[in-house]
């Protein structure tokens, strides 16, 4: 017979406490494989993501692409605009509104992070080559990883990437991951 | 790699090492089978002590053990190789510190052998009048001293087949610890849950609440027995090396085993106190479980077999777990060079280390044979126990607060929860305040054993005196240095371990660490030499 309603609350309470923890206890996580987890690990330690950015709607998918990438293992992001500048001017010339342009591109770039609430801070540079300037960016920050978007459409159809692309593909002292979105014939 | 599971006979050019087949049932009941005896042992005397909040003395107890448990836990899923506290200690604050913790670990488990494989037996001869055997009738005198040779034949047959069990194999030895301690918790979960359900009246438990409640004395000379029925959660950090993926299986049976043994413990304490007074269980502190489950509607006409059976079992594989232990800890101590290297050997047949297995098991035998000689050698086992233990504990917290700070870029997969963040040579560590806790607690145990266990306070000290005078005499007669520790590459060590055990994320978690580390310290210097 039982005695009482507390003894039964108990009974039940030490069952469900004993199965629980021994369920628990006995899923054990998959093994991960060597090679996986190396891939694992050396995205996780990116910790300093450069990001080009040009304030066009592809090049802020590469800054978007870029706070998910760092997000997990809390990154800086690094957003560079780099105003090209002809050789036949000086490199302090003016450029009519290039210098609000790269403003906003950076601020539309900082309030992405924002939402991510992601560490970041911002550089507009003044170069001849915005290719190479992006690969002295990266050596000087320290950059892991340059993470940059680029143009649906560009110059001849043999070229599948542009110069400042191919620049950076070529010479970056890091990883680099180019986000290209399918062409319209393509789709 | 992990080592191959076929009767193929490794290369002879290798170095023979211990074989990874524990499983993750196997890890988990290599503590509970220690554990597990020990609460099977220490309730009655809990109860004696601690009369009406027998219960509060266990939770008590408890919270100390369940900060060893998580010191463990993070410890052993961070280093996950044999050798448990001693190796922890070796990490943390060097070699004489890791003998000092090998051998008052090494004195409770060659105990372990001795006091369980002694009281196992004694539950067999439960038994024997079934069969026609009276074991009283089996005795001879020696001097005023009465010996049952019929007891002590079983019990040296038991420590003989397990040293058999043990060297044949990791894996047969813990199939033994599987099959029987999965028995074993069916049955005393039976009791508990028969016990609450048609027993128990939480008026009775109130009633002695109020009317027995014990003296500050006495209620700490209970919380302190209660801490020794913890003792045993070291034998899953024995088994790491021989623990298939030990950084993800460890916590996971550490922490079962923390809780599962608290709930149990805390749950007989509490069903004792609602179904009979204190004073019937200190009448019979021998055989709680049996008084317990007597009382017990359905299963009280089955409490004499199921109790003995369960007696006999769990104590059995509580002193498989002290062979196991003894041996692996003391093959560790060799491998480091605290003891001789002829410890240092691993069967190329059965890959387990077949001389520390037969040597540390034969001096449980020799202390098998004291308790027999002298109705008070039981007593000294079990204070020694305790100092043992709880010395151990104590190093093994203050090796942890040093780790933390030492050696940062291990991975844990595991932390201790509770922890400050501070600032450290340019770094974050953090702190585990749970850690001064633990180191408090425990130290106020082993307070409590000194002050209140006569005979513990000389032997235990004894015992460790002796070990540090050999291990004096060891390193000078090797040319090694007896203070200060032996010159050794602790992070290739780690990286083999970590990929012989295949934590593959873990090795790779560690070499990022330390390539990061190695760029600042060279990004340092740079700037030094700049200037």
């Amino acid at each position: 017979m039982i005695h009482s309603t507390l003894g039964v609350i108990i009974a039940v309470f030490f069952l469900i406490s004993i199965i629980s923890l021994l369920w628990w206890m006995l899923h054990v996580p998959p093994i991960i494989p060597q090679v996986a987890a190396r891939a694992h690990r050396e995205v996780e330690a990116l910790k300093n993501l450069l990001i080009p950015t040009q304030g066009m709607a592809y090049s802020e998918r590469g800054v978007e692409l870029a706070c998910r990438l760092g997000m997990e293992q809390n990154a800086t992001l690094i957003f560079a605009y780099v105003i090209e500048v002809p050789r036949t001017l000086p490199l302090n010339a003016e450029m009519g509104n290039e210098d609000k342009v790269a403003q906003e591109a950076i601020s539309h770039a900082e309030q992405l992070a924002a939402l991510h609430k992601m560490k970041n801070k911002s550089l507009i540079v003044r170069s001849r080559s915005a290719g190479e300037e992006i690969v002295k960016l990266a050596r000087e920050q320290e950059a892991d990883v340059i993470v940059m978007g680029i143009r649906q459409h560009i110059g001849l159809k043999e070229n599948i990437l542009g110069r400042t692309s191919d620049i950076v593909l070529r010479k970056a002292p890091c990883e680099v991951i180019i986000d290209k979105l399918p062409g319209e014939e393509e789709t | 790699m992990v080592s191959d599971n076929t009767s193929t006979p490794p290369s002879p050019e290798l170095p023979h090492e211990l074989r990874r087949d524990i499983t993750v049932w196997g890890s988990y009941m290599w503590g509970y089978a220690d554990v597990g005896a020990d609460i099977y042992a220490a309730l009655g005397l809990v109860i004696a002590a601690a009369q009406g909040a027998a219960s509060l003395a266990f939770a008590a107890a408890g919270i100390v053990y369940i900060m060893i448990g998580f010191a463990y836990t993070e410890l052993a899923a961070t280093y996950p190789v044999a050798g448990g506290g001693h190796y922890f200690a070796l990490r943390g604050l060097g070699d004489f510190w890791g003998f000092t913790t090998g051998v008052a670990l090494l004195l409770d488990y060659t105990i372990d052998i001795a006091l369980f494989a002694v009281a196992s037996a004694g539950y067999v001869n439960f038994f024997l009048p079934y069969f026609g055997i009276e074991p009283s009738h089996f005795v001879f005198m020696l001097g005023s001293l009465k010996i049952n040779y019929l007891w002590l034949s079983e019990s040296f047959a038991f420590i003989l087949f397990l040293i058999w069990l043990n060297i044949i194999g990791i894996k047969e030895s813990s199939l033994f610890n599987e099959l029987i301690g999965a028995f074993d918790i069916s049955i005393e979960s039976s009791v508990i849950v028969f016990g609450f359900l048609f027993a128990w009246k939480p008026e009775y438990l109130i009633q002695q609440w109020q009317t027995s409640f014990p003296t500050l004395h006495q209620f700490m000379y209970g919380s302190s027995l209660g801490i020794i029925s913890f003792v045993g959660l070291e034998s899953i950090s024995q088994a790491a090396q021989e623990t298939k993926r030990p950084a993800t299986i460890i916590p996971r049976t550490s922490v079962t085993l923390i809780f599962t043994v608290f709930i149990f413990a805390t749950a007989f304490s509490t069903l004792s106190l609602g179904v009979l007074p204190w004073q019937t269980f200190a009448q019979h502190i021998g055989d709680p479980i049996a008084t317990l489950a007597h009382a017990i509607p359905y299963i009280g006409l089955f409490a004499g077999p199921i109790t003995a059976l369960l007696g006999a079992t769990i104590l059995l594989i509580s002193a498989n777990s002290g062979v196991m232990s003894a041996s692996r800890l003391t093959y560790s101590m060799s491998e480091f060079g605290l003891i001789t290297k002829w410890f240092d050997k691993v069967s190329p047949k059965y890959r387990t280390p077949v001389r520390t297995i037969v040597v540390f098991s034969v001096i449980g035998i020799v202390e098998m044979l004291l308790s027999f000689l002298t109705p008070q050698a039981m007593d000294t086992l079990g204070n020694m126990y305790a100092f043992g233990a709880t010395l151990g504990y104590l190093i093994v917290f203050v090796a942890l607060i040093r780790l933390r700070f030492s050696d940062p870029y291990t991975p844990r997969p595991y932390k201790m929860p509770l922890n400050l963040k501070i600032h450290y040579k340019d770094r974050i560590v953090d702190f585990p305040v749970l850690g001064i806790l633990g180191f408090l607690g425990v130290g106020m145990v082993l307070f409590e054993v000194i002050l209140t266990h006569k005979i513990g306070r000389i032997a235990g000290p004894a015992w460790v005196v002796l070990g540090i005078v050999y291990y004096i005499y060891f390193r000078k007669k090797n040319n090694m240095p007896v203070t200060k520790s032996i010159e050794r590459n602790w992070e290739a060590h780690q990286m083999d371990v970590l990929i012989s055990a295949e934590e593959f994320d873990l090795a790779e978690e560690y070499r990022i660490a330390l390539k990061e580390r190695d760029e600042k310290l060279k990004k340092h210097e740079q700037i030094k030499t700049d200037r």
